[in-house]
């Protein structure tokens, strides 16, 4: 008798219930994509602010001190210490290997260059000092498991901007900074003659004109094998740009890891801090000096945790207005029953009973409405996190244990209220119809 | 419509809004949260931008004036020292400015209480940078490594990066003698701290502007100048624009670097809660919208009884839209005050700084909820088709 109440119910109002399981799935959609994209936002966030560039610079450490003045190197060209280009792949052996996102070695050198289709120079008797670097596009590291990283200078430093295209490793080719390339008249297709020592000369194409808004506007930038041939230096670099998706610094992060015990030594190396995966490349490349680059961690971080807690508190607000928008429609459809409430009191039927049947209606309206709502924020969530965050976040059965839960206590808190009234009806009014 | 009429009209609005209390209460709750929510948002997405703005700041300078592009190749290309003036008056009062001027200095280390440094020799090239104003601890972020009490010599205050520092064995409160390539005497500096940068400023030493063009000898020139120019990425390109015009020979290049990662994150986080308050908006609606059916069932009678006595459908739906715009209106003014309220709250958990609460915020919620309340009474659609004899019959 009790289950075929229910099913009657059902059957008889299907336009009403229809409304209120539609109230109550959508509004838990909206739960659910809230949950999902703010669970799963974190990483996101931390990868779209790679766009600021690399976060961590290695130099060599035994090196002079640089007098490096404008990106131009006053040291004599063999002066100073160099990095090994073939002990790179070991960065992605480090116990962070998968924050590290991308890098790029740079070898630079002081060059003459001319091209005989520039305006301001037509002999290799007045050609123009220029700064050469050398470094990596399109690369691809051997690593010891067989696989590849690709990575490339666009990657570390993602604000760089290239009309045509970038120059192909193990080319004769070369990208030229838009300064540069406005102030001599060199355009993309143009070949371009480099030398370090103004004896021997590479004739690269140009392939595209690098906007930077840095020095490297006034730079010519070549793969890295061509720079140290022209340096000769082979196998080495100088400076490698580094970016690793990192976890914002607390007190805790800035320590000296000299001065910790071994718990919490073990407690900071494993916390991706930007100064941890300093310390773990330190590791594997010998004779080199990694360096934080602050004005983008620090400033990263800081942003990075603001804009975490806003999108949480956005979240909690879309699951309140849930709540709120499902605990009213359930309510709503308790307050719409009075009659059949005294109807069914006026036949007999205790407060108790009465109380049962509709917990177990809303109950069922619930998880209905959950399961339904769930499947339908997965959608939303899908497309809000394409839309926003360009990544779809990945489902998860943590949410759907939530919004299973949250559907059940606000469905029967939002009918609770009316419910008590509910049992307190004296049948004779209501059926007499005041 | 006559005053007579007005009157009923009003009356049977004011008699209908409470003829079921507990509904009345649910549909103001539902559009009350909705209001609430959508001005809170709203509010904080304004806020937000000025926010993240400002935390972009932390970034240090957005900025640079380096000279143009120079006919003659004079090495160094430099700028004259009133070009800082000039670019700080046209910046405005909240950017930060200082000129530069880099060289490249010997560098004598004197260390505290006069004990010897540890090797006589200890001479070493460095490069050196002048400031014109203290503004440049700003410009460029840096930790501190080691900070030595007030020295008192606030004119002859340098700033040694940690590489620099490192290399030459240099401690806060020790003090550094100067000197230009070839010259006997140089310029004193007391320690005042060792900073790490992170950058190729971790391998300089700062000093002041003057100290630094005795040693270039090029007195009356920086090399570039450095600003933080408060405002979103619009409002810097402006400045940007400002300045070039005011400056013809220099470049004024913006940092694009942090400019283009500000306007990427405004952007996620403004598509977030433009995204939320759409969804909520449309959550309040459907709410609404199932309580409305509920009424549209129960008014039938009261609906086939206005026709009978000759009320035109235009005015029973009037009635009824009147009704659910004014419930829009109720629970939007107490909804979007409480969200501005909470918008205020929340921006200080997010931020820090209270959120400002923004005039344009109220209104534009209002409207919102009272629009949705009136679309949300689209059920009632339905009352227009009642015949008046078929429901006295008890048939519909």
């Amino acid at each position: 008798m009790f289950l075929r109440l229910i099913a009657d119910n059902f059957a008889r109002r299907p336009r009403r219930k229809l409304l209120t399981a539609a109230a109550l799935s959508l509004g838990m959609a909206v739960a659910t994509a809230a949950l999902s994209v703010s669970l799963d936002v974190g990483d996101r966030l931390a990868r779209e602010f790679r766009s600021l560039g690399a976060n961590l610079v290695v130099t060599p450490e035994s090196d002079s001190l640089p007098l490096e003045i404008n990106g131009v190197d006053y040291r004599p060209a063999n002066s100073g210490a160099y990095l090994a280009e073939s002990d790179l792949p070991k960065i992605k052996s480090i116990y962070w290997r998968n924050n590290i996102i991308a890098f790029a070695p740079t070898l630079e050198i002081s060059a003459q260059a001319w091209s005989p289709a520039s305006r301001n120079f037509s002999s290799p008797g007045v050609a123009s000092r220029v700064i050469v670097i050398g470094t990596w596009s399109g690369h691809d590291v051997p690593l010891a498991d067989g696989s590849s990283f690709a990575t490339s200078v666009e990657k570390t430093n993602p604000w760089w901007r290239v009309s045509g295209s970038w120059f192909q490793e193990n080319a004769q080719e070369c990208v030229v900074g838009a300064r540069f390339a406005g102030q001599n008249g060199v355009q993309v297709g143009d070949t371009l003659n480099l030398s370090a020592d103004g004896k021997t000369w590479k004739a690269l194409s140009v392939r595209g004109v690098l906007a930077t808004g840095g020095n490297e506007d006034d730079a010519v930038l070549v793969p890295l094998g061509l720079a140290q041939q022209l340096a000769d230096k082979p196998g080495q670099y100088r400076k490698l740009y580094l970016s690793a998706l990192t976890k914002p610094e607390d007190d805790f992060a800035r320590r000296d890891p000299k001065s910790m015990t071994p718990d919490e030594l073990e407690r900071w190396s494993c916390s991706p801090y930007v100064s941890s995966i300093a310390y773990s490349i330190k590791q594997v490349l010998p004779g080199s000096d990694v360096r934080v680059v602050r004005r983008v961690a620090e400033g990263e971080g800081r942003v990075l945790s603001r804009v975490r807690v806003l999108l949480g508190l956005v979240a909690v607000a879309a699951l309140l207005a849930a709540a709120l928008a499902v605990g009213a429609s359930s309510a709503a459809s308790v307050l719409e029953r009075r009659n059949e409430i005294g109807l069914m009191k006026a036949l007999g039927a205790g407060s108790a009973t009465v109380g049962l049947l509709l917990v177990a209606e809303q109950s069922l309206l619930a998880l209905v409405g959950g399961c339904l709502g769930y499947s339908l924020g997965l959608i939303l969530a899908r497309i809000l996190g394409t839309r926003i965050f360009g990544v779809p976040p990945e489902p998860s059965l943590l949410v759907l244990g939530v919004i299973l839960a949250l559907a059940a206590a606000v469905t029967l808190l939002g009918s609770a209220i009316p419910l008590r009234r509910a049992a307190n009806y004296d049948p004779a009014p209501i059926l007499r119809g005041e | 419509m006559s005053t007579a009429n007005r009157s009923m009209f009003w009356r049977v609005i004011r008699r209908s809004l409470f003829a079921n209390r507990g509904r009345l209460l649910v549909i103001l709750l539902a559009l009350g949260a909705g209001a609430a929510v959508t001005a809170a948002l709203l509010n904080l997405q304004i806020d937000a931008k000025r926010r993240i703005n400002s935390e972009f700041r932390a970034f240090g300078a957005n900025v640079v004036i380096v000279p143009g592009p120079d006919p003659q190749r004079n090495w160094p290309a430099t700028l004259p020292e009133s070009l800082v003036q000039t670019a700080a008056a046209a910046a405005g009062e909240n950017a930060e400015v200082s000129g530069l001027l880099y060289t490249i200095g010997i560098v004598e280390v004197r260390k505290l209480h006069g004990e010897l440094p540890v090797d006589p020799k200890m001479i070493s090239q460095a490069v050196i940078a002048g400031y014109s104003s203290r503004d440049f601890s700003r410009l460029y972020p840096h930790r501190v490594v080691e900070v030595s009490q007030p020295l008192g010599y606030d004119d002859r205050l340098c700033y040694v990066g940690e590489k620099a520092a490192r290399q030459l064995k240099i401690n806060a409160r020790d003090s550094l003698n100067i000197l230009r390539q070839n010259m006997e005497t140089g310029d004193d500096c007391f320690v005042q701290e060792i900073d790490s940068f992170g950058g190729t400023e971790d391998g300089q030493i700062f000093i002041p502007l003057r100290a630094a063009q005795r040693i270039a000898g090029l007195p009356g020139a920086v090399s570039s100048v450095a600003l933080r120019l408060p405002g979103d990425s619009r409002e810097v390109q402006q400045a940007v624009q400002r300045l070039q015009s005011q400056i013809p020979g220099a470049d004024v290049r913006p940092l694009r670097q942090f400019a283009e990662g500000e306007a990427q994150l405004y952007e996620k986080i403004s598509g977030a809660l433009t995204a939320t308050i759409v969804v909520v908006l449309f959550l309040t609606a459907l709410c609404v919208m199932a309580a409305m059916t509920n009424v549209a069932m129960e008014r039938k009678n009261d609906v086939g009884l206005m026709k009978a006595l000759g009320g035109s459908v235009r005015r029973v739906l009037r009635l009824f839209l009147a009704e659910a715009a004014l419930l829009g209106l109720a629970a939007g003014l107490l909804g979007a005050a409480l969200g501005i309220l909470l918008s205020i709250a929340l921006g200080k958990a997010v931020f820090g700084v209270p959120a400002a609460p923004r005039a344009i915020v109220y209104p534009v919620s209002v409207a919102l909820t009272v629009i949705v309340a009136v679309l949300a009474a689209y059920p009632l659609r339905r009352l227009a088709q009642i015949r008046p004899a078929s429901v006295f019959r008890g048939e519909e």
